[in-house]
């Protein structure tokens, strides 16, 4: 490793739920090759490594501006698979009530607007009813109104009557 | 009956035979004539009956060599096995076995901060200084620059590693840190690149100069550096005085005598920042 200076990056990806802990997986650079995995774990982490398998995620095709664009092909993501002499079981991430760190429920929040906004773009027919959604604050003050007036059981308007109306239901003499 | 034919046909399978000893013997009794008893819970003359033994005859070798044999009727194999009696290993479920134990100096750790945790929390990744400056670094031997490369390439699989748990895990918001701290690292080895380029141009030069230096000697045989003394010039016209009677050669022998004897006095006194530090400088502190 003498005057050696590589500057890939290689990512440690979380083990699959069932996979054994003798297999560590990694995103490595699309130049790298299983050879050279092996020995960058083992010269710069001291890791050894019994074998190694890699294969390449290929992205589905996507338009570069949203729904219009050209239509480019991501570049793919290679990863590998070592087999580890010594096992290492990966530690469990936090638990859902222990990432305030991470602001977990802002972050939950904006993910969910986010999704609902998309599927809404998505579907711009599938309007929702007005009642499915929360109640707004006008609707509100309206119950609220409404049920105040029935409990006192009289309503009027505030007007007095007009002369020029007669009252239908009064015998009136023609 | 049925039964008694077909262990009659199937002399070979020793385990059928037995596990149906009794019933076959039972079928042997019923079809075998009353005078005569017979002993073996089948026959065998069947197949010797079978054979024929004129020229030409064709074979009537059974090639079927798992004959009988059914997982439905669970008949077993035809022959016994070293392993029959032994019994058969049950699987145990995966949340029964022992925990595997990781190795607390496992190399793996290092792809996470403080060896411990999954991904950084924003807080703790914004918590970095300023990446090293080229000015720095000049002043850096080349195993401390080697050394914070390492440093900086361990770190950069760091982040990496924390942001795609990040993601995938969905753990929340930190990614504007860890780019943050990314770009710092970068720099640094940005400045290492520049750094050494530097000092690699200004080996070039210096190979260059050598080449016309009287006093460097590149050929590789003998020492590379033999120093002139500074103050050649000066003693010559010293000692030329005192010396007036002799021949120029002598002259010329003594200067040379002189220019040697004083060539070890001029190292031992040389300045002491000129000299090179023996020993490498203390490790760069991480990042």
């Amino acid at each position: 490793m003498h005057g050696c200076r590589p500057n890939h990056v290689i990512a440690f990806i979380r083990p699959k739920p069932r996979q054994p802990p003798n297999l560590a997986t990694f995103v490595v650079p699309l130049t790298f090759n299983k050879l050279d995995l092996r020995d960058y774990l083992y010269h710069v982490y001291n890791v050894e490594v019994t074998a190694v398998r890699s294969f390449i995620n290929q992205p589905q095709p996507r338009q570069k501006d949203g729904q219009r664009g050209k239509w480019y092909r991501p570049r793919s993501q290679k990863m590998m698979i070592a087999e580890l002499v010594k096992p290492f079981v990966w530690p469990d991430p936090p638990a859902e009530d222990a990432r305030e760190a991470f602001d977990h429920a802002m972050f939950k929040r904006l993910q969910k607007e986010r999704d609902d906004q998309i599927s809404r773009s998505m579907n711009p027919s599938n309007i929702p009813l007005r009642t499915r959604g929360p109640e707004t604050q006008e609707r509100q003050t309206l119950r609220e109104q409404a049920k105040e007036f029935l409990d006192r059981g009289e309503w009027t308007n505030g007007r007095t009557g007009d002369d020029t109306w007669t009252e239908v239901e009064k015998d009136i003499k023609v | 009956m049925a039964m008694a034919a077909s262990a009659a046909l199937r002399p070979s399978m020793a385990p059928l035979g037995r596990i149906s000893a009794a019933a076959a013997a039972a079928a042997a009794t019923v079809t075998a004539a009353p005078g005569r008893t017979q002993t073996a819970a089948f026959s065998t003359s069947a197949v010797l009956l079978k054979r024929h033994r004129y020229p030409g005859a064709r074979s009537n070798k059974d090639y079927s060599k798992k004959r009988g044999e059914s997982a439905l009727r669970r008949t077993g194999t035809r022959w016994r096995l070293s392993v029959s009696d032994e019994p058969l290993p049950r699987p145990v479920p995966r949340d029964q076995l022992p925990a595997i134990e990781t190795d607390p100096d496992h190399g793996l750790w290092e792809f996470f901060p403080d060896h411990r945790t999954v991904a950084a929390a924003p807080e703790e990744d914004a918590k970095h200084g300023r990446s090293w400056s080229v000015e720095e670094l000049r002043h850096k031997s080349w195993e401390d620059l080697h050394r914070l490369w390492w440093v900086c390439v361990k770190e950069r699989n760091r982040i990496a590693t924390g942001n795609w748990e990040r993601n995938k895990s969905k753990l929340g918001f930190g990614e504007a840190e860890a780019l943050g701290r990314d770009r710092e690292v970068r720099a640094t080895m940005r400045a290492i690149k520049h750094t050494l380029t530097e000092r690699f141009y200004a080996w070039e030069d210096a190979v260059k100069l050598a080449k016309d230096d009287p006093e460097v000697n590149l050929s590789g045989d003998g020492p590379a550096f033999t120093p002139s003394h500074f103050l050649e010039g000066e003693e010559e016209a010293a000692v030329a005085p005192a010396e007036e009677k002799e021949g120029e050669q002598h002259a010329a022998e003594g200067a040379e005598e002189t220019a040697e004897k004083t060539a070890p006095a001029a190292v031992a006194a040389a300045d002491p920042a000129t000299i090179p530090a023996s020993k490498p400088q203390a490790e760069a502190p991480r990042l």
